[in-house]
This record gives structure tokens, C-alpha cells and sequence, in this order.
């Protein structure tokens, strides 16, 4: 029957391979966009993650926006422990981040101040990697890195001094000359223009509060592992006002921008579907009709009706199977191109204002969605085929052979 | 003889067509090894009845038995089968699978059966010889001439041995040398392998061929002769 089948399919040659063509442009355009998206999320979670989030944070629970943390933590070193112990996670620190004031002797600018432990936050982030002039932080002393863009609005210069302002513990401003050693550029309006970093014990002595910090941020081995890692540490932690969480509950809006795109790209993947349905039951219609009389002939000859739905839903197996694999091969070969040679996305420019974000995308396969578009694609088609399949098995062999 | 095919009081209306029978009444015994010919001129029901016998349809009155079993009231997967195993065809129009070769489409009876593909093969091969087509049998059938084509589905016909063939009109898309030519080996096959044959035509000259000629008309038999050689 196969071999009918995989003869009849090829009968009207242009018409399977228009076919085929669309199934399998169909397909490809599909793990194309699958693809993109889940690349463009991916990269999306490793640079806010990777430049100031961290995976797992411990932080306090009575803070009003957990991306940042006002409050401090009367004793960090429970949680620090508790990071240094874990194996799961590769590098952590202590921080203080803190709105506060930047002035040079032209200009007084808000910012946000990051205290950092540096020779952490070199494993913790990838902000040393984006210094262009200098270096980064040290962590004795009171050096400061800044993006060119403030250090421009501020008009200083590589080794000049800027003076930091911030409410210390007793309610005083806190106040403290910083001398700027680093200065980086990521591309991002909010990290060259509205932040800045400094070592973490110079702002604890600014601030009048030693030893403490407001976040522990930590990296672990995979990303994955993020929630259950902030869950376990969570757990860890003594009674009280402090908690662990991962990155899912600090950036929400990435998870919204996650879910957003993934509903766009069902809607898409429905449409696309949709065309191939109705190419494929149009197809099978259209050489049902003109097969009725081979149908009775096969059925005088002795086929019996479910025979002949079987041979026709065999016909659709093999131009789905011919078509998924054809948008099997281009789908791959196009990721596989993008993959190696980068696209270049305008979209990149948008998500940069907030973020160090790259504005060339690197696709990577993304394996499990495509086996199910794959599937999916494969199961339309035999479905769609159905409706003309058991037509053809309720004809009468005497009225099917009278057909012209 | 034994008796193959027994008609009993079959009638049939079409459905759609005019309330009028296109078939009524009809009786009619076939013996196994029989050479009969239902003659009858265009319209007179030789197709209806053909295709009642075949049980390809329905009679809307009356029974056909088969050896004393009566098929017409079985359900269509049973029939199929029946017809798999019984009985063999050849229509008008050739009606070979296009996309099959001719030894393939003269082998398609026995896939459906089941048979294994060396076994078939050779049988389908076989077939083909008695036909003398064993040359042709890799072309496909729009390659072959419509005599060709009509032996071939005779072929078919024949090779998963049939207790009964029937040919509706198997000569009329054929030149009179080519039709004479498909009846020499319609009585061949006969005479010498002892096939049953039930054919219709509305052509004189072809319907001197057959030892019983049965005639229609309007739907009813008119006439039921032998003609001893
Ligand atoms: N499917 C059908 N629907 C309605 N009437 C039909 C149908 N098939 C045949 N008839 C009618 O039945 C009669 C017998 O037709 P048919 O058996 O084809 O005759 P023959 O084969 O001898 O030419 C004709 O009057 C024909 O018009
Ligand atoms: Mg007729």
C-alpha cells in the first residue's frame, strides 16, 4: 500500500510539490521564529542577569520593589554563609545599592549607587568586561567606574574626583570624595548613564553602616537551577524579615515580555497551521475527485472501504513526512546560518536602553519546540486529510465506477 | 454443471433516476465454466445486472446467491472481500492503476490478499503470459496500446483464479481486429484454464463468440439461448 501511496503522491507532481513547498516553507518559517524568539529571551535572561540581577538574590522581604532592594539587612552573614556552602552556586556578593547623588565640580547628577565586593562581582557580572578607559574596581580604597556617557554629563575625566552623596544609617547625608578609575561603555542608556559602581567597604564606612549590606546577589552553575537554589537557600534562612528569591521574581517584566512573545508566536504557529490545513485538504479533495473512478476499481478488485481510507491518510503520512523534513532542513539550515553569521535586529537597539544589549543575535535550535512543530505539522496534515479519507471509504464501488 | 450463480426475482430502481425499473424480474442461472454473453441494446440494464452480479451494487428487489449463499444483503467489508476472492473484473474503459506497472496492477488483487510479494509476483507474471503481455509487464499502462491495456486488466482479472469474470463491454473501446482479438483470448482462457466468463455486448458480431447469449431489453430478459460449437 505504501508503494500506491508514495506513487499516488507523486502523480501530480506539481501539485505535491507546491505542497510540500508550502508545509515545508510553513515549517521553516515557524523554527525560524521559534528560534529567534527563544535566542532573543535567552539573551534577554543572561545579559539582565548576567550584567546586574544575578540568578538567586537574598534580600529583605519587606522591600517595596525587589529589583531594588532600599533596605538593609541588619546581618548579611547568615546568607553568606549559607551562599559560600553552596556548591550549586559559582560566584556571590555582598552589595548596597542605594539613590544617591553624583557630583563633580560642573554638575550634580541622581544615580544609582552599586556597592560592590569587586573581585566577586568580576565572576558575579560582566560589567569588567565593558571597560574601555582604565580598569575596574579594587577593593580597598575609593575608586569609582561609571559608564563615558555620565562621566561626560559630568564632565571628569580618568583620575579626577567626583563626590557621592547618600542618607546614611543615622539619617545624615553621608558624604564622600571617589576618584574615577574605570570608565566603560555597554550601550545601555540606564548602565553608561544612570549608574555607578564603587567598592563596597569605602560606601559601608560612607554610610555609617559596617559590615552591612542591602542584597546578596549569586550566580549559579545553571540558570535553571535558579528557583530551586533561592527555594532551598530560602528555606535555609533563620525565621525573620529576610528571604532568598531568584531572578523570575525580580525581573518580571522579562517573564511578561517572555509570555507576550510566546502567545504571538501561537498565534502565528495557529495561522500558519491553518494555511497548511487548508492546502492539504483542498489537495486531497481535489484528487479524490478526480480519483472516484480509481477508488471503484480498487474496490471491485476487492479493496474494502477502510482500505481505501487507510491508503489515502497513507498519501498524507508521506507528503507530511516529505514536507516536515524538507522544513526540517531548511528550518535548521537557516538557524544554523543565523547561528553562525549573527542577525543583525533592530529590536536589540530597544531592550539596549535598559540593558547592555547586543545588537546582533546569535540563533540558537531550539530543539524541543521545533519537534513539536514538526509534529504538529504532521498531525494537521493527516488530519486534515480526513474529512476527503472517509469520503472516499463511503463511496459505492457502482456509483464510483460510473464516475467520469 | 454445477450451478455458480443463481438470480432470483432481482429487480432494480435507481434512486435518483426515473421511478421506472431499470431492471425487473430477472431469473438467471450461470454454471461453473460457462462462456455467456448478455446482449442487449444501450440502455437495456446489461450494466445493472452486471454490476449486481459483481455485487458492485445492490438489487432493490430479489436475491443473487453464490453457491447456494446470498450475497446481496452482506455489508461492504464482507463483499470486498468476497469480490477479493471471487470474483474478477474488467470494465469498458480498461481502468488499469495508472501509476502501477502492469505486472503491479496485475498483481494488486493478491497485495490486497495478502499474498507474499515473491509468491505474487510470480503469479502476477503468470497471468501475464496467458495474456501473452509477459514483455510489457514493467510499462506503465500509458504505455501500452488500449488492447494492451484491456489484457491486461484481463490479467488482473484473472490471476487470483476467480470462480467468475465479468466484462462489461470489454471490446467497445477496441477496433473490431483488437476486440476479436481480447475474445479469442477470453474463450482461450476458457476453454483451457476453465474460467467462468459473464460479458456484455450490444455488438453482433462479438456476441457470435459466446455459447450462451442472454438478451435484455428494457430491463427484462427477453431471451436465453445456447449455442453449441
Ligand atoms: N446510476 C443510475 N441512475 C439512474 N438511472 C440509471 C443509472 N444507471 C443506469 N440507469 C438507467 O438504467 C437503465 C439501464 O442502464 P444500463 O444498465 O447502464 O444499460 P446498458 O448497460 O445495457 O446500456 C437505463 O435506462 C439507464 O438510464
Ligand atoms: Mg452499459
Amino acid at each position: 500500500m505504501l508503494r500506491l501511496a508514495w506513487r499516488n503522491v507523486w502523480r501530480n507532481r506539481r501539485r505535491s510539490l507546491i505542497n510540500v513547498a508550502a508545509m515545508g516553507f510553513g515549517l521553516a518559517a515557524i523554527m525560524f521564529g521559534q528560534s529567534l524568539i527563544i535566542s532573543l529571551q535567552l539573551q534577554l535572561i543572561q545579559k539582565a542577569t548576567g550584567s546586574i540581577t544575578g540568578h538567586v538574590r537574598v534580600q529583605r522581604s519587606d522591600v517595596d520593589e525587589s529589583k531594588f532592594p532600599d533596605k538593609f539587612m541588619a546581618d548579611p552573614e547568615p546568607a553568606a554563609k549559607l551562599f559560600a556552602e553552596d556548591r550549586r552556586i559559582v560566584a556571590w556578593g555582598r552589595r548596597i545599592q542605594i539613590t544617591g547623588l553624583v557630583s563633580s565640580p560642573s554638575a550634580s547628577l541622581g544615580a544609582l549607587i552599586c556597592a560592590v565586593e569587586p573581585e566577586k562581582e568580576r565572576i558575579l557580572t560582566d560589567m569588567s568586561s565593558y571597560i574601555k578607559e582604565g580598569a575596574y574596581l579594587e577593593p580597598d580604597g575609593k575608586g569609582i567606574v561609571m559608564g563615558r556617557k555620565i562621566a561626560g554629563r559630568l564632565d571628569v575625566r580618568l583620575g579626577e574626583k567626583v563626590v557621592l552623596m547618600a542618607q546614611a544609617a543615622d539619617g545624615s547625608m553621608g558624604a564622600e570624595a571617589f576618584r574615577v578609575v574605570g570608565l566603560h561603555e555597554t550601550g545601555s542608556e540606564s548602565f553608561d548613564g544612570q549608574i555607578v559602581w564603587v567598592p563596597l567597604k569605602a560606601m559601608q564606612e560612607m554610610l555609617g553602616r559596617p559590615g552591612q549590606a542591602n542584597q546578596l546577589a549569586a550566580r549559579v552553575v545553571d540558570i535553571e537551577q535558579a528557583e530551586t537554589v533561592a527555594g532551598d537557600i530560602d528555606a535555609a534562612l533563620a525565621p525573620g524579615n529576610v528571604r532568598a528569591i531568584s531572578w523570575k521574581a525580580i525581573d518580571r517584566e522579562i517573564i511578561s515580555i517572555q509570555a507576550f512573545q510566546n502567545g504571538i508566536l501561537s498565534i502565528v504557529l495557529v495561522i500558519v497551521f491553518a494555511i497548511v490545513a487548508l492546502g492539504i485538504l483542498n489537495t486531497q479533495l481535489m484528487s479524490l475527485f478526480e480519483r472516484v473512478r480509481e477508488f471503484g476499481v480498487l474496490m471491485a478488485i476487492g479493496a474494502r472501504p477502510r482500505w481505501i481510507v487507510r491508503l489515502i491518510l497513507a498519501e498524507s503520512f508521506l507528503l507530511g513526512l516529505v514536507g516536515a523534513a524538507l522544513g526540517l532542513a531548511a528550518g535548521s539550515a537557516l538557524i544554523a546560518y543565523f547561528g553562525r553569521c549573527g542577525l543583525p535586529l533592530p529590536v536589540g537597539k530597544a531592550f539596549s536602553y535598559f540593558l547592555p544589549f547586543p545588537s546582533v543575535i546569535y540563533m540558537l535550535p531550539a530543539w524541543r519546540l521545533h519537534a513539536l512543530a514538526c509534529l504538529s505539522v504532521f498531525v494537521i496534515t493527516l488530519l486534515a486529510s480526513l474529512p476527503p479519507a472517509l469520503r472516499a471509504g463511503r463511496l459505492k464501488p457502482a456509483e464510483a465506477l460510473r464516475h467520469v | 454443471m454445477s450451478s455458480l450463480v443463481e438470480v432470483k426475482g432481482v429487480g432494480k430502481v435507481y434512486p435518483g433516476g426515473a421511478k421506472i425499473a431499470a431492471l425487473a424480474g430477472i431469473d438467471l442461472t450461470i454454471a461453473r465454466g460457462e462462456f455467456t454473453a448478455l446482449a442487449g441494446p444501450s440502455g437495456s440494464g446489461k450494466s445493472t445486472l452486471l454490476n449486481l452480479i459483481g455485487t458492485l451494487d445492490r438489487p432493490s428487489e430479489g436475491t443473487i446467491a453464490y453457491e447456494g449463499r446470498v450475497v446481496s444483503s452482506l455489508d461492504a467489508e464482507t463483499l470486498s472481500d468476497f469480490r477479493l476472492r471471487a470474483l474478477g473484473f474488467v470494465f469498458q474503459a480498461y481502468n488499469l492503476i495508472p501509476v502501477l506497472t502492469a505486472v503491479e496492477n496485475v498483481e494488486y488483487p493478491l497485495v490486497l490478499q495478502g499474498v507474499p510479494a515473491r509468491t505474487r509476483r510470480a503469479f502476477a507474471l503468470e497471468a501475464l503470459d496467458w495474456v501473452c503481455l509477459s514483455e510489457y509487464a514493467e510499462r506503465r499502462p500509458d504505455l501500452l496500446s488500449g488492447g494492451q491495456q484491456q489484457r491486461v486488466a484481463v490479467a488482473r482479472a484473472i490471476v487470483a483464479r476467480p470462480s467468475l469474470v465479468l466484462a462489461d463491454e470489454p471490446t467497445a473501446n477496441l477496433d473490431s481486429k483488437t476486440g476479436a482479438q481480447l475474445l479469442d483470448l477470453m474463450e482461450s482462457l476458457n476453454q483451457e484454464h476453465g474460467i467462468t466468463l459473464l460479458f456484455s455486448s450490444h455488438d453482433g458480431a462479438v456476441l457470435e463468440r459466446a455459447r450462451r447469449v442472454v438478451r435484455l431489453q428494457d430491463g427484462r430478459l427477453k431471451s436465453d439461448e445456447a449455442r453449441p460449437r
